[in-house]
């Protein structure tokens, strides 16, 4: 008998030692640390506008210059709990004016807090992931020249076992990868192999475009078998349209998806609503290039559950 | 023969009319088709800004007219209780009534704004047509952002 508690304890002590392993908050190597330039904070803008910080970021409802304010606030409700998107503003107290670009890049890429703790992928870590090092490194840089705004946001509201951020790193182990989801155009597209590219990267990087577009699992994790086919508002009430060719703007042109993210009109000019007019206002301040690209990935993606 | 088809005529006319009678106690399908009328009107008014449909001054007041009617009366078409069924309408309408009222005044502002500008018979040429219209299609999306819930 105590030979079987001594063996219960041993085997316990190891799961949960294994467990622990397992859930370490994991950061860059020392060889993407070194890779980090400098950092362009003109081609940083661009990216700032392509990854929507300013949708979370500013205050809800901010127009203009004040757009550039991110001192946080918004709250996402959702089934896990309540996230409110923090302070990023350049405030070194509220904000991140203190972080170093090491500890940006790892926020970005391996979703972990200067702390080494685990940050929640309501920030979309998931698809930042898959930005280059370089296009992360301009984006600190452009971000440092934003103004700073003093006062922190409220603290997330979440339920047992979602508080515990340790079991977030079992969470990363299943979803977080910085591979591309979609592999190569569908079969039988004509979409010119550079723009597709392009316009993959932005969408499945610093657009994060599937993290409302695609459905997720039980555990919050997009459920890549049915990429950008539409899903469930994860916050508020409504349905997210699926963007495949299946889906609902399966009847869109090249120039029709181009278009509405540059204006705001469907092809049958209803406009743009809900959370997507933020987002088409910062897809109107890209490149027209880039929004080609959009268009030639999102008309070259294979139906869902074929990719 | 030419009676069974006046008869048929008659029968498919009168059966439109039951069918707008039982419309016309349903908000939401009222609220609906003056939507309808605005996207119409949008879509034409947007295909000569684009140069797709070639701009002419009629067409032009006819799209401003669309959009200033529908502006005057679609509010009237929420009443309590409408927002249950087959609807896109967000319950913030009903929760923050008066932020929709002023999207509304604010919508049928710029559309009066675009009826006074455009005259007797409409705007001259198509830049008319655009510094008339641009505050009015200025409209659709912030109100459907924060008045619409896509289903």
């Amino acid at each position: 008998m105590k030979k079987l508690v001594a063996i219960l304890v041993i085997v316990g002590l190891a799961g949960a030692a294994a467990g622990w392993i397992l859930t370490v908050p994991e950061t860059l190597s020392k060889t993407q640390i070194a890779d980090l330039p400098s950092g362009d904070p003109v081609n940083g803008e661009l990216l700032f506008w392509a990854g929507g910080c300013t949708s979370c970021h500013a205050a809800p409802g901010a127009t203009g210059d004040d757009k550039l304010l991110l001192g946080g606030g918004l709250k996402l409700e959702t089934p896990f709990g309540d996230f409110v998107a923090p302070n990023i503003s350049s405030d070194q107290e509220d904000g991140i004016g203190g972080w170093s670009k090491v500890d940006f890049a790892n926020a970005m890429l391996t979703g972990t807090s200067p702390q080494g703790s685990h940050l929640y992928p309501a920030f979309p870590y998931t698809s930042y992931a898959r930005m280059t090092l370089s296009d992360v490194a301009d984006l600190y840089a452009f971000m440092t020249f934003l103004p700073a705004v003093s006062g922190k946001a409220a603290a997330h509201e979440l339920g047992f076992p979602f508080n515990i951020r340790r079991g977030l790193g079992l969470w990363k182990l299943l979803n977080l990868s910085s591979e591309p989801v979609v592999s190569a155009p569908a079969a039988g597209s004509d979409a010119d192999p550079d723009l597709w590219q392009r316009g993959r990267y932005l969408v499945e990087g610093p657009g994060h475009c599937g993290e409302c577009h695609t459905p997720r699992d039980l555990m919050g994790g997009l459920d890549k078998s049915r990429w950008m086919s539409g899903a469930a508002a994860a916050s508020g009430e409504g349905r997210v349209p699926g963007l495949d060719p299946e889906s609902d703007i399966g009847s869109w042109s090249a120039a029709d998806i181009a278009y509405y993210l540059e204006s705001g009109f469907t092809p049958e000019y209803d406009s743009v609503g809900g959370e997507m007019v933020s987002v088409q206002e910062n897809m109107a301040r890209l490149p027209a290039g880039d929004r080609e690209a959009i268009a030639a990935y999102l008309q070259a993606l294979p139906a869902a559950d074929t990719n | 023969m030419r009676k069974l088809v006046l008869g048929m005529a008659l029968a498919a006319v009168t059966s439109l009319g039951v069918t707008s009678v039982i419309a016309a106690d349903d908000p939401i399908e009222i609220r609906k088709s003056i939507m309808q009328s605005v996207g119409a009107a949008a879509g034409l008014g947007g295909g000569m800004m684009k140069g797709e449909v070639a701009y002419t001054p009629a067409a032009g007041k006819a799209v401003i007219a669309a959009m200033d009617a529908s502006a005057h009366s679609f509010g009237s078409f929420f009443p309590a209780g409408s927002e249950a069924g087959d609807t896109t309408a967000s319950p913030k309408i009903w929760e923050d009534a008066a932020g929709f009222e002023a999207a509304l005044a604010k919508f049928s502002e710029t559309t009066g704004a675009a009826m006074a500008a455009s005259g007797k018979s409409g705007p001259a040429d198509v830049d008319a047509f655009k510094a008339a219209m641009g505050p009015v299609f200025g409209n659709c999306k912030s109100c459907h952002e924060a008045f619409r819930v896509k289903k």
